[in-house]
Order: C-alpha cells, then structure tokens, then sequence
C-alpha cells in the first residue's frame, strides 16, 4: 500500500455542525507511505473513530477513505484480513489485549499469524522496553504501563506500509518513550513504511515530516 | 495457534449446557432412528408382498347364493365371465386355478421319533407367470418326479402354534422346512405312486396348496380324467389391487375378493401411522435441543464477544474464529450420533428375539443409521451457518 487518502470525511455525530475546524475531517488529505504523521488532538475530536475508520471496524463517517485509490468500503473481508496481516498495524488506544493469556501468548496470537518475529527477537523486545521477566505474566497482573508496552511489542510483529499507532506512549515515562520512538523509526526504515500517531498531549517521540490538527 | 485461539475461546463454554445438549439430543435422535429401524424390521409382518409371488393380484371367486347352489349354480367361472373379466381396463392378466381330480395322501415325518403325520391332501395349479420363483425350483420332470409346493402360512402356525405345541414336537421355523421329509402318493385310474416333496415357500394369500401347472396337467392326465372343468377360482393381476373400480365390478358380478390383504393393510397403516408419530415425537426433542444448543453457542458467543472482536481486529478471519466453535459442535453432534447408533443397536437386540417366531427377513441398519447422519448432518449445517452468522456480525462495530 502507497498511500491512504481520506476525503472529506466527518464522523456521523458531528454532521450538523458548524465546519469544524480540522486539517483532517472534511479535507482532502492523502498519507504517504515513509512518512511520519502526528496527529494531535484535544479529547472528544474523534481521534480514535479516525483510527478505527482507517482501520475498517466502523463505518459511522461520510466522506471518504481509500488505500491507494480504492474505497475502502468496496474492501471484502478476505481483503480486510489480508491488509491486517501485512500492511496496516494498529495500536488501539485501549490496547485490547487478552487479560487471561500471558504476555507472551497474546504476542504470539499475532505473531503466529503472521510469522514475522522470532521468539528471540520477541524476547529481546521485552528486554529493550525494559520488561524481560514479564514474558510469562499474565497480562491481567501487568501495570497499565506494562501492557502498553506488551502492545506495542505485538504492533511490531507484522510487516506493514503503515503503522497506524493510537495514543501509544499515553501511559509511558519519557525514557521509554524514546526506546519507543526508536523502536518505530528503526522498523519504518527498515520496511519504508510510513507511521501515523496520533496524540493528545504526550507525543511519541519522533522526527515528523507532518503534523497536522484533528 | 489452535491451542491458543481454543484457550481464548473455551472461556465461558458452559458443560451442564453441551451435557443437557447432548442428552436431549442422543433422546430425540434414538427416537427416531431406533423408530425408523423398527419399522423397517417389523413391516414384513404386515407386508403382503411375497418374494414368490408378484404383489399386484387378487384371487376371485364366485359368491353362490343357497339358491343358485340348489339349482345346479356350482360357482364355476365361464369363459365368458373370463373374457369379460379379461376386457376390463384394470385387468392386466387371468389365470385359472386348476383343481387336483384324483386322490392325494400327504405324509410328513416327523424328526428322528420315527413317527409320521399322514392327511389326505389337495392341489391346486395356477399358471408359472403369476409365481415368481426360479424355474429350477418350481419345475417338474416326469422321469424324476419330486413335486415342489408353495403352502399357506397359516399351515405353518396351525403345525407350530397348534400341534407342535400340544404334542411336545419342536417349532419348525420357514427356514427349515425344507429339511422336512415330506411325500404324496397320488392314486386314480388304478394308480397309486408315491413321490416326495419340497416346500419352497409360504403365502400369506393363497389360502391353499400350490402346485406347479405342469405336474398338475401331467398328473390330471395319469390319474384323472385330463382336467378341463372349468375354474372355481380365478387369480387376476391388477393396475391397482386398491382401485374402486374393481371393487364396484366384484360387487357387481357378486365376485369376492379373497385373502387377508384388507386385513394386512389396516395393521400395516397402523403400524405406519404409530411409527410416524414415534418419530415425529423423536423429532421434535431432537428439534428442542437443537434450539437448546443454539441457544447455548449465541450466548456463549456473545460472553465472548469481545474476544471475538479483537481476534478480528488482529487480522484473524470470521472462519479461522469460528473454527474452534465448529469444530466443538461437530464433535459432540458426532458423539451423539454414534452413541444414538450404539443405543438404537442395544434396543434392537432387545426386540429381535421376540419377533423371531415370525421368521422375518434379516433387514440392515442402513437406512436407519443414514437417518440419524441425515438429521445429525442438518443440525450440525444449522449450528455451524448460525456460528458463522453470528461472528460475521462481529465484523463492524455498529458505533
């Protein structure tokens, strides 16, 4: 995937309103993949209905969004699944891990459907991001700092033009905000992919070539 | 992978649920099957077909009135009442009974006592093409006289149930009859000759002794006087033996319709309609329980909604997701399907021996074991379309 375009979409609850002003909603805004975007945000403005638009599990905007030209809603589901795996990662906000299964295992959940990650490189991530003896833990006995963390690990393991990171550092302290950072720009580098984060304050620590308000 | 997904989603699987599933299902199922089955095994009972035989007949005889016997009406069919018998629409085919004009004597010994029943006897003749039984068996050569005849059943019961019984001899079942010795000796025109004999068969509609048409004509000639009188009885082969229209014609000529088929048909029809609500009862609980399991796998897919979802969200598909459910349910509808078989088999072995005096035909489990697939095969499509549908709707979050 070259790039995403997103034109004039507006979340269905905020039609009626004044225009608001947005350099997203109810623009013609196209992403490129090797870029970086921030995409800065006061709460309520529709931060992660724009990830999970992009991400295809919701459908509530008008307008319209497209990967490299083709509208997304005409996507199948074979087509959204394929995309998951290889070319879009998403970090939700929530994180959505699986509280009953070990760090480990809700890694490997991802990463056995994609087959992108050794286990090593796995375990040398949790070591990096400074939580190595957490391997085993079940992600219910993790701090909230802890599981963002275990997320981002999973985010890491699938290739991808995008990596669509929503609120990733929110709960992690400036230090491992930049283990993160760096984390992202070394994999962006190495597939050419492009990172789009979106932030309300605490911005992950990256060189932008864009940013823009939501 | 599996192993992970089933730890994910194993969570909030209820077993009383499967349990009270499986138990209201294997019930209905062995209903059904265990029905289907006895149905299959007890219908030859009813059944007028005869494999030696061919079904669609009626034997006809003349109703004579005390009047017409007084002034010389014999009950005798005419040729023209043949003819005219003949040129109806639903006739197919007459034949004619031939009546046995000389004396017989039946001797049948009686196992190793020594003792032998003898009887005096009858024959009567109808022609080959109404008798479906291989020319081997039902031929007669003069140079080698053995005389094969097909007797009603009812001498059969009337041995077994009346004399056997009474006088201490053992039951003789229909397939060991043919181990029994049994002649006749034939006596007219100043002969008296003994032959033996074969039982190859028993009729539930002849209520008589069927002999083969040729040895009847070669032994009417050696003993009688050639056999040319005209018939008593008439069998007829038929369109429909259920037409109205044949039974307005008996009624008009004052013809009956002899044989137990009205009989045999009214228990044969119960047995139908006692049987079909067997089943539809059978069907019903194994309809419940399908509800029931259905009603289990949407709750357990909505507790683990948010499971589901978020596999999706990982790149997981509806399909790859919903395996592990498939597969759960595929399991246990096969469990029960085997273990419904198991027990339709434990309650056959309960029924056969008392259906053994009747001496049936061995039918097979087949198309009762192919019911149950067939049911099992539907409940299990209905469960796993259900599944499918169910997580498919996962697939946008309607925010």
């Amino acid at each position: 995937m070259q790039q995403i375009n997103i034109h004039d979409a507006l979340p269905t609850v905020f039609a009626g309103r004044e225009r608001v002003p947005s350099q997203v909603w109810q623009c013609d805004l196209t992403m490129e993949r090797g870029k970086r975007y921030l995409i800065v945000a006061d709460s309520g403005t529709g931060k992660s209905s724009l990830c999970s638009y992009i991400y295809g599990y919701r459908r509530d905007f008008s307008g319209s969004i497209a990967f490299d030209g083709q509208d997304i809603s005409s996507l199948s589901i074979g087509q959204w699944c394929e995309i998951r795996k290889t070319s879009l990662a998403y970090l939700p906000q929530e994180m959505r891990l699986f509280p009953e299964l070990t760090a480990m295992e809700n890694i490997q959940l991802k990463n056995q459907l994609t087959h992108y990650k050794s286990e090593k490189e796995i375990i040398d991530l949790f070591g990096t991001l400074g939580i190595p003896e957490k391997v085993d833990t079940p992600v219910s006995r993790l701090s909230i700092g802890q599981q963002q963390r275990v997320a981002i690990i999973r985010t890491l393991c699938q290739p991808a033009d995008f990596y669509l990171l929503d609120e990733p550092v929110s709960h992690l302290d400036t230090a491992n905000n930049a283990i993160v950072g760096n984390l992202f720009a070394q994999e962006a580098d190495k597939q050419g992919a492009a990172v789009i984060v979106t932030s309300v304050g605490n911005h992950l620590a990256l060189d932008y070539d864009v940013e823009l308000q939501l | 992978m599996k192993q992970l997904l089933w730890k994910l989603l194993r969570k909030h699987i209820s077993p009383a649920q499967l349990i009270g599933f499986s138990i209201a299902n294997l019930v209905g199922l062995t209903i059904v099957i265990l029905a289907v089955q006895f149905y299959r095994d007890v219908k030859p009972v009813f059944s007028d077909e005869e494999s030696f035989i061919r079904k669609d007949y009626l034997v006809i005889t003349r109703s004579v009135s005390t009047a017409g016997a007084m002034v010389g009406d014999t009950g005798e069919f005419g040729d023209a009442d043949i003819a005219n018998i003949e040129a109806q629409p639903w006739c197919r085919k007459v034949g004619r009974f031939m009546n046995s004009e000389f004396s017989i004597f039946a001797t049948i010994g009686l196992g190793n006592s020594g003792r032998a029943m003898r009887s005096q006897f009858f024959f009567e003749a109808i022609p080959t093409d109404f008798i479906d039984v291989t020319d081997a068996e039902w031929n007669f050569n003069p140079n080698q006289p053995e005389v094969p005849v097909i007797v009603s059943r009812d001498y059969l019961s009337l041995y077994n149930f009346g004399f056997a019984a009474t006088q201490g001899l053992p039951r003789i079942s229909e397939g060991q009859v043919g181990m029994i010795p049994l002649s006749f000796t034939l006596s007219g025109n100043g002969l008296n000759e003994t032959m033996p004999g074969r039982i190859v068969g028993f009729s539930n509609r002849l209520n008589t002794v069927i002999v083969p048409e040729a040895f009847m004509k070669w032994a009417n000639t050696r003993y009688g006087d050639g056999g040319t009188g005209h018939p008593l009885r008439l069998i007829v082969e038929v369109n429909s033996p259920g037409d109205v229209k044949i039974e307005q014609y008996m009624a008009d000529h004052h013809y009956e319709v002899a044989g137990d088929k009205a009989q045999a048909g009214k228990a044969n029809y119960f047995l139908t309609v006692i049987v079909s609500i067997v089943i539809a009862v059978g069907v019903v609980i194994s309809l419940l329980s399908f509800f029931v399991l259905m009603l289990s796998i949407y709750l357990l897919l909505q507790k683990n909604t948010q499971r589901l979802r978020d596999l999706l969200l990982l790149g997981y598909s509806p399909a790859q997701v919903s395996r592990p459910y498939v597969l759960m349910v595929i399991a246990i509808n096969a469990v029960v399907l085997i273990l419904a078989v198991v027990l339709m088999l434990v309650g056959r072995s309960y029924y056969l021996p008392m259906l053994e005096a009747f001496d049936l035909p061995r039918v097979s489990v087949v198309v009762a074991v192919l019911t149950g697939v067939v049911i099992m095969t539907l409940i299990t499509l209905g469960n796993v379309i259900a599944i499918r549908r169910k997580v498919a709707s996962l697939w946008l979050l309607n925010a």
